[in-house]
């Protein structure tokens, strides 16, 4: 298992080196990126510092612009950093030669692209083992591995084929396939389902989690959509102008945005796919009632609505072994659905 | 606005490139030319019809029945107007030229697409190599190289590198960044990165530019030819110095023949070649998998089989060609006396005197055991061909008034044998139908009739200068006509097309001309002689050709010809018809008991 840290990472664009590293010292003092941009120096990140935990999917979310996909670049070396480390499995990728880099992109960290990238001139086999091929496995091993990978992300039988025959998210599938095909722990996805409809980017977004399940790889992944970051994240770093504004739980940033940068942009997300029964739940004053429904505290308000609206009493919240947690009033379900933060609804009661 | 010099610079480092680096030249000179005989002789050995097929099945191959049919059709016609030999000269010259500069493009189209400093520095470079006149750098061309086919080649690769380079550096930058990127991020090295992902899809445009520089080469074989590239260009450039339309469209038609083989050839093979071209191939095939017959006609082998096949047909027909030895190209054949096999090359213009006066001593000299090789060129390039001792001596130059330019540069390096024909004049003339006027004094007062142009030829030609500075002022014509530039083609095409029409026209001319036999025409009388005293025909030798052959050297210095055998040969010339200027020379000197023995003695 490994662990990703990001380490007051800079990537400022100038004319001159010197410009650069200049530009990085008034950053780090504060300096507004606008100001920069007079003097021809763009930065794209700003002091950016967080940590992945092993199995974690670590969502960065923000408008384009923000510095997202620099961000991530930056974390499988294909850009320097202008200041700052990257640390993975406590090497420091910034530290190594092309060489040394290379080898660690070839066998330890794989990438899904926006547009899927995939090459035009090989088949769905012959890209799924791509990875495998830069790494030298033998022609046998890598279609025995690649057909796997493929299996695995529901391509069987599609070797054959050639990318332009295939759908979007098909196309990402064999994408997603070329990642993993490399048993590389550190998945990076830059906006790998936004280019999908909506269907299919939420049936991408399942398989995601279903496979996730199954492999625990560490993964960053990139979207500007932040329906999609609250859905997959375990945890979600919001951006703007460069910088991380809030990192948090996606309940965290719901619930307690950290300006109004961000609460604007949680105005569109749908509270009841996100938000659980935990966040709702008040202690239970005296017996619980026997009949009432029982969920578990992940149940997502979504689910919650209709269980309440069935019956006259209050839903009762449990541990999975089974002690009692809480219960869920109508009032305060509706009152959070409708945008209110769940202290605003203890004051009020 | 003080005068840069810049003319004079170009000059002076011409002349201290060609002292330096005249090993550097003279290595590419040969190492060109070799390219050059080795891809002649393969493809001039086997006989036109067995070749023809070969190309022909090369095209079926790769394109299909049709195309082959088609190929070998357009290849059978290019044999029968008699332009075989001059097709596979043209054939090799144009691929020797695309081979090497493919050689040079590609790579630097890789280079200029990885470096964006590269690609700004080459951009000028390759804007000034497409336009600048190939004129302007071929004569330099043949000072560093010679005359014959490799000024030639290199002019077409100066001319056809741009869009190689061009081609080859849009082709990889084109490919999809976000492909490159997918490469670095599973880790491939910048050369992987080239040869797995950036060439193979660059291929479709590469290849486009293959075929780009194939055409710009076969639109450069008339320039070729005019420094004695030989060949179609040959052909071409004699026909439109003698206004034979016939020619000049059989030799055209012949290219046009060979560029569209070219061009659809390369065009399939570059489907072949690249990855995604052999997959909408394989596409088509399996749609029309399901009729048999489609299946039949559809049939196309892999590349590299269909290679190795052409290869050994070529190496078959190349081995039968030799075995058979049908001889028919023996123009070596070494005669008795002193030459002892000697080799003699003769420059000339393609003008009426001087193809009649080459042909003439080609043939003498093979008689007498020399080994005589001809090569036609533009004025120019012979003088400059002539001053750097790549030709041994021409025949028709015209002093000291016509050619007066070229011996004030490159006297010093010429040998004057004499004079063999005079005098020559300098004249205007109209056509006889045109009653009124006789002399240049006539003229004068008629410039309404005559549009109030005199139809010129060359600006640079000498003629020009006098008419404009000297005949015109005393004559009292000036402000009443106006001597058009243009050129010698152009104003026999304008006589012809007037002297059609019966439509009154002034033109410049001299003599001997063959227009004076083709139209009946009023030489203007020059009372006043501003035209000057008549040029002498000389031949003029490179330095030291006279020490080197004594013999010939002595038979140049006595030759003569009347105007009634000049006329005479010529009108044989014209007769037997072009390709066979040999053979008519040896029915003349059949007809002419004793002239052979006159002008070389043993």
């Amino acid at each position: 298992m490994s662990r990703l840290q990001a380490d007051h990472l800079f990537k400022v664009f100038g004319r001159r080196p010197a410009d650069e590293s200049d530009a990085v010292r008034a950053l780090a003092a504060g300096a507004d990126r606008e100001e920069l941009r007079e003097d021809g120096v763009t930065a794209a990140v700003v002091d950016a510092s967080f940590v992945v935990e092993p199995g974690q999917i670590f969502v960065v979310m923000g408008l384009s612009g923000s510095g997202k996909s620099t961000l991530l670049r930056m974390l499988n070396g294909l850009l320097e950093p202008t200041a700052g480390r990257v640390l993975f499995d406590g090497d420091d990728l910034t530290a190594l030669s092309p060489r040394a880099l290379r080898e660690v992109r070839s066998r330890r960290v794989s990438m899904v692209f926006q547009h899927f990238a995939l090459f035009p001139h090989r088949t769905v086999l012959e890209n799924a083992g791509y990875g495998l091929e830069v790494q030298g496995v033998p022609r046998a091993e890598r279609e025995k591995r690649a057909a796997e990978a493929l299996e695995l992300c529901g391509l069987a039988g599609w070797e054959k084929s050639w990318p332009d025959e295939l759908s979007g998210g098909m196309q990402q599938r064999v994408g997603l396939a070329r990642a993993l095909a490399t048993d590389a722990d550190l998945l990076l996805m830059d906006e790998s389902f936004s280019a999908l409809d909506p269907l299919i980017r939420r049936d991408m977004q399942d398989q995601l989690l279903v496979l996730q399940k199954q492999l625990k790889k560490t993964i960053v992944f990139i979207t500007h959509d932040l329906n999609e970051a609250m859905r997959i994240g375990d945890r979600v770093a919001v951006m703007r102008g460069g910088r991380i504004v809030q990192l948090g739980t996606a309940e965290d940033i719901l619930v307690r945005p950290a300006d109004d940068y961000v609460a604007s942009f949680i105005q569109d997300v749908d509270r009841s796919r996100v938000l659980t029964a935990s966040a709702v739940m008040t202690a239970a004053e005296g017996p619980v009632d026997p009949d009432a429904p029982v969920v578990g505290p992940d149940t997502l308000l979504a689910d919650l609505c209709a269980l309440a609206a069935a019956g006259p009493h209050p839903v009762t919240v449990r541990d999975p072994g089974g002690s009692a947690l809480g219960v869920v009033h109508k009032e305060k379900l509706l009152a959070v659905m409708g945008g209110l933060t769940p202290e605003e609804v203890t004051l009020r009661a | 606005m003080p005068r840069l010099p810049l003319g004079s610079w170009v000059d002076s480092s011409v002349d201290w490139l060609q002292a330096q680096f005249s090993w550097l030249f003279d290595a590419v000179s040969s190492g060109i030319t070799g390219l050059y005989d080795g891809i002649d002789a393969v493809l001039s050995a086997p006989q036109p019809l067995l070749l023809a097929g070969i190309l022909a099945v090369a095209a079926w191959w790769l394109r299909g029945l049709a195309a082959g049919l088609l190929a070998f059709a357009g290849l059978v016609l290019v044999d029968s107007v008699q332009l075989w030999d001059e097709a596979m000269a043209t054939l090799s010259l144009v691929l020797v030229a695309t081979l090497v500069t493919l050689v040079i493009a590609v790579p630097l189209g890789i280079w200029a697409a990885r470096s964006k400093t590269v690609s700004a520095v080459l951009r000028p470079v390759l804007d000034f190599m497409q336009t600048m006149p190939a004129m302007v750098y071929l004569i330099p061309g043949i000072i560093f190289f010679g005359v014959g086919v490799v000024p030639g080649i290199i002019a077409t690769i100066v001319f056809a590198l741009p869009p190689g380079v061009r081609m080859t550096e849009l082709g990889i930058r084109q490919v999809d960044a976000e492909l490159v990127e997918a490469a670095e991020a599973f880790g491939t090295t910048p050369r992987d990165t080239l040869l797995r992902v950036q060439l193979p899809l660059a291929v479709p445009t590469i290849m486009a530019g293959v075929n780009q520089v194939i055409m710009l080469g076969l639109s450069m074989v008339v320039i070729a030819g005019m420094v004695g590239g030989g060949g179609l260009g040959g052909a071409v450039y004699r026909a439109i110095g003698n206004v034979d339309i016939g020619l000049g469209f059989e030799a055209g038609v012949s290219i046009v023949v060979l560029a569209m083989y070219l061009d659809r050839m390369t065009g399939a093979l570059g489907r072949q070649v690249s990855p995604l071209g052999r997959r909408a191939l394989a596409k088509a095939r399996a749609a029309t998998a399901r009729r048999r017959t489609a299946q039949l006609w559809a049939h196309r082998p892999q590349p590299v089989t269909a290679l190795v096949g052409i290869v050994v047909l070529a190496l078959v027909a190349g081995g039968a060609g030799f075995l058979g030895g049908s001889g028919t190209t023996s123009t070596t054949a070494a005669g008795p006396g002193g030459g002892h096999g000697k080799k003699v090359s003769i420059g000339y213009i393609p003008w009426d005197e001087g193809i009649a006066s080459t042909y003439l001593w080609k043939e003498l000299l093979e008689r007498r055991g020399y080994e005589v090789e001809t090569k036609q060129l533009e004025a120019g390039a012979l003088y400059t061909g002539l001053a750097g001792g790549q030709i041994d001596f021409q025949t028709d130059a015209w002093l000291p008034v016509t050619h007066a330019q070229y011996l004030e540069k490159y006297g010093n390096k010429l040998e004057d044998l004499g004079s063999w024909y005079g005098p020559t004049s300098l004249e205007l003339s109209v056509p006889s139908y045109v009653k009124d006027v006789k002399s240049l004094a006539d003229l004068k007062g008629k410039g309404d009739r005559f549009k109030g142009r005199i139809v010129g030829i060359e600006p640079s030609a000498g003629m020009m200068g006098i008419l404009k500075d000297k005949v015109l002022k005393e004559y009292g014509l000036e402000g009443e006509y106006e001597v058009v530039d243009g050129s010698t083609p152009g104003m026999l095409a304008e006589l012809k097309r007037a002297y059609e029409r019966k439509e009154p026209v002034v033109v410049t001319l001299w003599s001997p001309h063959w227009a004076y036999s083709a139209h009946e025409l009023t030489k203007l009388a020059d009372p006043k002689g501003v035209w000057g005293e008549g040029d002498g025909v000389h031949t003029l030798a490179r330095k030291g050709f006279g020490a080197d052959n004594p013999e010939v050297s002595a038979w140049l210095k006595d030759f003569e010809l009347t105007e009634k055998q000049l006329t005479g040969l010529e009108a044989e010339i014209q007769e037997t018809g072009k390709g066979k200027e040999q053979q008519a020379v040896r029915t003349w000197l059949d007809a002419q008991p004793g002239l052979a023995e006159r002008l070389a003695p043993q």
